[in-house]
């Protein structure tokens, strides 16, 4: 393509003045460039570098929020700059828009060039044939007419397609190689095409499902939500997902011990409101597919259930509570509980549950991911949340700023007990536990066409690599009639690149074969010249 | 990890594309960025009022109240419905309470009715006593009435307010938290259609 525009900027008359056309045509050849495609793919790749370093938002929003505490000054400087969400910034959406252009205008037009060229039929057959690479003449008592009609038959029968006209026949073969050419600039378009579907029309979601709970696949049934550019709320399939109940099973004993060794999420879902309910085992790697959208089971933990019975008798809280594992081992797990509308006061708790609770140095630790002693052990607080400002708050995080903690006795709870708050303010009652599970729930449309464009691509790729365009050329001519030879038969062969070999013996056993077919074939010192 | 979900992108990609073409990208980086923060910030919100003739019906959405009533919207069929998606831990959705709980009182020929997801009874009850809510709220801690509004207009965060028309047709929502100001007049616009 460069040197085809660069034939093409050769030709242009050297201008002096560029009129608006003439610039936008430059501005396009550059655009289209080989060069300045590789240039956008680098500055792409460079782009997507601060996406790693920095937190993002689509990712870890609480990151990016302590990120904007811990450096007050630059943060929303970079904040301006779209480096908390590198891949929705209109610069990084420039850059491959931009690279998308180049390479659309690359390829459509290189793709075009090939459908006409593989349309073609084979050219006139050049009139000094000697000339070419490979060039064989023969003698032959048979008309000129009957020598052409005879390699004309014998090229037909050898898939040869073949042109002829007063005194010459020229034969064209290996389509093919043009053939996998377009198949591969296509597929390379597609697969760009592909790309760019799942950008804007997939999505991605996490969701933390308590055992016994039910989710449904929509934007405020969603915990994280990252949407395709081209996605609105009405465009999630409605589905929903139940989760019955959760196995997990560990390694007991040896050097693996606390292992996971088994992970099931029994689940019951239905594609639609109203649809019946399915069953399904979801393990890891195992994705339940409902309406081409994936949900992976990417974690899980404990939620611990309490009830908190506030200063007027009334039963203010009463739920299973997500908490977050802080290490694997034992699955000791950190949560809060919030009960803002407790009286008289606002009530919080903060603490940890522990799945094997075992004292270590007078510490408590978790010996083991099971719930084989499983015991909670929590700080209590009144005071005001802070949740009226309308500020929206992290579940799994406790403003304190503007509560005191309360005294209360700090053994660990086992299920059943209880803490008694002071001055009346109420109690907590740790009932027992619950299992979730963490769901990443992905919609890709574009991975499937994404595969099959990489596989027409590459199959195209070697199709070109493989079959070599060649032509083959014959002209006879009448010689002096009274020569042994009345007819001179030249034969040339002409292949663009014979990458993969082989066009000379097949160029040989050609001319046998037409040797063959013509009558007294009278072979004139044949000269055989192997091209550069 | 807020469960606030944000506004549909449409609007975004639109004005995105307009801004690589202008190589103006400063100027939209607001809208485009912020994946997760939640549209639903201190007092931000968008509405949007379907004039008659354009309205979505509303789904036959069937359940049962915090206190264990069962409740169907068809029955309201006749009065101004305001429907409130809502959550005792989200917090935009306590400082619309009071807003909700004086315009239900304001209008009593009006059906207030809340969708309490993601919750529990308990604490759902807890937050209707300490804002003095006095109309009824769905129990849908699975989110199974906010889903019936599939195709229709749905909830794109909590908290979501619908105003549904005599004829049960959806004739205005609002993403995010109301204020008093702002549902009244649309209240007022729906009574007089």
């Amino acid at each position: 393509v460069t040197q085809d525009q660069a034939v093409l900027a050769e030709q242009e008359p050297s201008p002096i003045r560029l009129g608006p056309v003439g610039w936008l045509r430059w501005g396009w050849r550059q655009l289209t460039s080989m060069r300045t495609a590789l240039v956008l793919l680098f500055l792409l790749a460079l782009a997507s570098i601060p996406g790693s370093l920095l937190p993002q938002d689509g990712i870890n929003p609480q990151a990016v929020s302590q990120y904007y505490a811990a450096h007050p000054a630059l943060a929303p400087f970079l904040g301006r700059l779209s480096a908390f969400n590198v891949f929705g910034a209109p610069w990084f959406a420039a850059i491959y828009l931009l690279l998308f252009t180049s390479l659309a205008g690359c390829v459509l037009p290189r793709a075009f060039r090939l459908a006409r060229s593989a349309r073609q039929p084979p050219p006139i057959a050049p009139r000094h044939l000697s000339r070419l690479p490979y060039a064989v003449s023969l003698g032959t008592s048979a008309t000129p007419d009957e020598a052409l009609a005879g390699a004309s038959g014998m090229l037909t029968a050898r898939r040869f397609r073949v042109r002829s006209g007063a005194g010459w026949v020229s034969a064209e073969k290996g389509y093919l190689h043009e053939v996998g050419n377009l198949v591969f600039h296509i597929a390379l378009l597609a697969l760009l095409a592909s790309v760019a579907l799942g950008a804007l029309f997939g999505y991605k979601g996490n969701r933390l499902l308590v055992a016994g709970d039910t989710f449904a696949n929509s934007p405020t049934g969603l915990d994280v939500l990252r949407p395709g550019r081209l996605v609105s709320a009405g465009d999630l399939q409605p589905f929903s997902v139940t989760l019955e109940r959760f196995t997990a099973r560990y390694v007991s004993a040896g050097a693996e011990r606390g292992q996971p060794a088994y992970f099931n999420a029994a689940l019951r879902y239905s594609s639609s409101p109203g649809a019946p309910m399915r069953s399904y085992d979801l393990q890891v790697n195992h994705p339940l597919i409902v309406d081409g959208v994936r949900v992976f089971l990417i974690g899980h933990g404990y939620a611990p259930v309490f009830k908190v019975t506030d200063g007027t008798g009334a039963v203010v809280y009463d739920q299973a509570t997500p908490f977050i594992p802080l290490e694997q081992a034992g699955l000791t797990s950190a949560g809060v509980v919030k009960v803002p509308d407790a009286r008289p006061e606002g009530l919080g708790f903060a603490g940890v549950f522990l799945p094997t609770a075992v004292g270590v140095n007078g510490r408590l630790a978790s010996a083991f991911p099971s719930p084989l002693f499983p015991r909670v052990s929590l700080v209590a607080y009144a005071g005001d949340l802070g949740m009226d400002g309308g500020q929206p708050q992290s579940v799994y995080n406790l403003d304190i700023s503007h509560m005191h903690q309360l005294a209360v006795r700090p053994a660990p709870l086992a299920p059943g007990q209880s803490i008694i708050l002071p001055h009346g303010l109420g109690k907590l009652t740790f009932i027992g536990y619950r299992q979730w599970v963490s769901l990443a729930i992905t919609y890709d449309p574009g991975q499937f066409p994404a595969l099959i464009s990489a596989i027409a691509a590459l199959a195209g790729l070697v199709l070109s690599f493989a079959v070599r365009r060649r032509r083959v050329f014959v002209r006879a001519t009448q010689a002096e009639a009274d020569a042994a030879a009345p007819t001179l038969v030249e034969v040339a062969g002409l292949t663009r690149s014979d990458a993969a070999g082989g066009f000379e013996e097949e160029f040989a056993e050609l001319v046998g074969q037409l040797g063959g077919t013509l009558d007294r074939p009278v072979r004139d010192a044949p000269v055989l010249v192997k091209g550069e | 990890l807020d469960r606030l979900a944000r506004l549909a992108r449409r609007p975004v990609a639109v004005a995105l594309a307009a801004c690589v073409t202008a190589a103006a990208a400063a100027s939209c980086s607001a809208r485009a960025g912020g994946a997760n923060q939640g549209f639903v910030g201190a007092g931000a919100a968008t509405s949007h009022y379907y004039p008659a003739g354009s309205r979505p019906v509303a789904p036959d959405v069937r359940g049962r109240t915090l206190g264990g009533q069962p409740f169907s919207l068809a029955a309201d069929r006749g009065s101004v419905v305001v429907m409130n998606f809502w959550g005792s831990w989200c917090a935009p959705c306590r400082r619309e309470a009071p807003a909700l709980a004086a315009l239900a009182r304001h209008y009593p020929q009006v059906r207030f009715v809340g969708d309490d997801v993601h919750d529990s009874p308990a604490a759902a009850t807890a937050f209707q006593r300490a804002f003095n809510v006095g109309y009824s709220s769905l129990n849908d801690p699975g989110e199974q009435v906010a889903l019936a509004f599939h195709g229709t207009v749905p909830p794109q965060a909590i908290p979501t307010t619908l105003v549904i028309d005599r004829s049960g047709r959806i004739a205005a929502v609002v993403f995010g938290e109301v204020s008093y100001i702002g549902l009244r007049a649309l209240i007022g616009k729906v009574l007089l259609t």
